[in-house]
């Protein structure tokens, strides 16, 4: 992430690393490929967890995601995002491809829009984590409708329609709410695109 | 059954979180291409929502990495996209399952131009000149389809078929023009066809016929001659078309702005 943030530019510099990191993971080099690893598989496990909730089945899918960054890394083009948004688009795409398949169905009901935050693990990670702790003042700053849309869609996996569903409201709302509420993160957190 | 209908500019925020799905993305790609402002929002918003997932950070088990390194020393990795003009960019990773070089609802005479128009001028120094006309009236109905995806005016919106699909029009008043597409309708014997209406209240005009479906969906279609008050309507037809309706639509989509 390209994010201005109140510490001292360390964070910047680590993304650039993760760049650089990414275009050597492209040419081969399986040390960089564990540097990047090492990052990012937390986050991405912890997004495909929310998503998938499943224990074994997020872990599955945290192998194909990093599987694929490994695999796709010559596609990673830092003019268009970081590092570490390729990275979790693909975690997340990921997750929701196996959360929608159709196999899943059946599981749905079981996974709810909680952000596994509640969980004790998660938790211990989290106050550590003073990323963790901007991100949620921020998304404290958000309306009720923007904040549960924007964590059901991403969290949850769920399309808008199937948030506009669950809180019954109308989709365009939704979608707008949705919009505004990252806006809203956006200029929060000062991440800036 | 619900209907859609808004701006496809406004789709930067589901799009950013993934949470967008089937045709309706498929157009918001297409647009995206044309768009500029939306392709920066849709950067910013994406990174946002990386921040969301850094919260959520919780450490996989050892054995995870363990199996991705021990796969990443068997696996082949891809060669690097060729930049060329007429690349799709693309903002999200493809969906599993679907084709690698278009998008799924792009008929199938356009999977020989290659996705875009503008590649198709790539692709025509690779093809022999015998498939060049059907190149190019294929090229002219894929920039007539872009440039209604990409009228800032475009809306789009989709709505449930009598029969279980899902159809979707983008609509471009300033280009006079529709695009529709479905999703999910039920094949037809041969001797029957979908046939596309405008439906205005003085009169109903023949607006072509829908392709069979491919992949559960049928390529768009492209149909002018918009005029106020227009509605659009399908109707099931004997092979060929009709000049007026003769069933029941299984849809009606009303294009009020």
């Amino acid at each position: 992430m390209r994010a201005a943030r109140s510490g001292p530019g360390l964070e910047e510099g680590r993304d650039q690393g993760l760049d650089e990191l990414l275009g050597r993971v492209a040419r081969g080099d399986q040390h960089a490929f564990e540097a990047v690893y090492d990052r990012l598989a937390g986050p991405a496990y912890g997004l495909i967890r929310n998503v998938v909730r499943d224990p074994a089945q997020s872990e599955e899918v945290t192998q194909e995601a990093l599987l694929e960054v490994w695999r796709a890394a010559s596609r990673f083009d830092p003019a268009r995002g970081s590092a570490a948004t390729w990275v979790m688009t693909i975690a997340h795409r990921r997750a929701v491809d196996r959360v929608r398949s159709a196999a899943a169905a059946a599981e749905r009901e079981h996974r709810s829009a909680q952000p596994l935050a509640a969980d004790d693990e998660v938790a211990e990670t989290a106050v550590a984590n003073l990323d963790a702790e901007r991100v949620r003042r921020c998304l404290g700053g958000l309306t009720e409708l923007q904040r549960e849309s924007i964590t059901l869609a991403y969290y949850g996996g769920y399309t808008y329609p199937e948030v506009a569903g669950l809180l019954h409201t109308a989709l365009g709302t939704v979608k707008t709410r949705i919009r505004d509420g990252l806006i809203r993160l956006r200029d929060c957190m000062g991440v800036s695109w | 059954m619900r209907l859609r209908r808004h701006d496809l500019h406004t789709l930067t925020g589901v799009y950013a979180l993934d949470a967008v799905d089937g045709t309706e993305r498929d157009l918001f790609e297409h647009h995206l291409r044309r768009c500029r402002p939306c392709g920066n929002e849709v950067r910013g918003l994406a990174e946002t929502a990386t921040e969301l997932a850094m919260a959520a950070a919780l450490p996989p088990p050892p054995r995870v990495k363990e199996r991705v390194l021990a796969a990443t020393a068997v696996t082949r990795q891809l060669p690097p996209a060729v930049d060329r003009p007429g690349r799709i960019q693309r903002w999200m990773p493809r969906r599993a399952g679907r084709p690698a070089v278009r998008p799924s609802w792009t008929p199938r005479l356009a999977a020989a131009v290659a996705v875009v128009s503008l590649a198709v001028a790539v692709v025509l120094g690779a093809v022999g000149l015998r498939a060049r006309q059907a190149l190019d009236s294929a090229r002219a109905q894929d920039q007539a389809i872009a440039a209604v995806l990409a009228a800032p005016d475009a809306r789009i919106m989709s709505r449930a078929t009598t029969d279980g699909g899902t159809a979707t029009v983008v609509v471009s008043r300033a280009e006079g023009k529709v695009v529709f597409t479905t999703a999910g309708l039920p094949r037809l014997p041969a001797s029957k066809v979908y046939e596309l209406w405008l439906m205005g209240p003085p009169k109903i005009r023949r607006a072509g016929l829908l392709p069979a479906p491919a992949a559960g969906r049928t390529a768009p279609v492209l149909a002018s001659g918009l005029a106020a008050g227009d509605s659009v309507g399908v109707t099931v037809e004997p092979a060929g078309g009709t000049s007026r309706p003769t069933t029941a639509p299984i849809v009606v989509m009303a294009l009020r702005a």
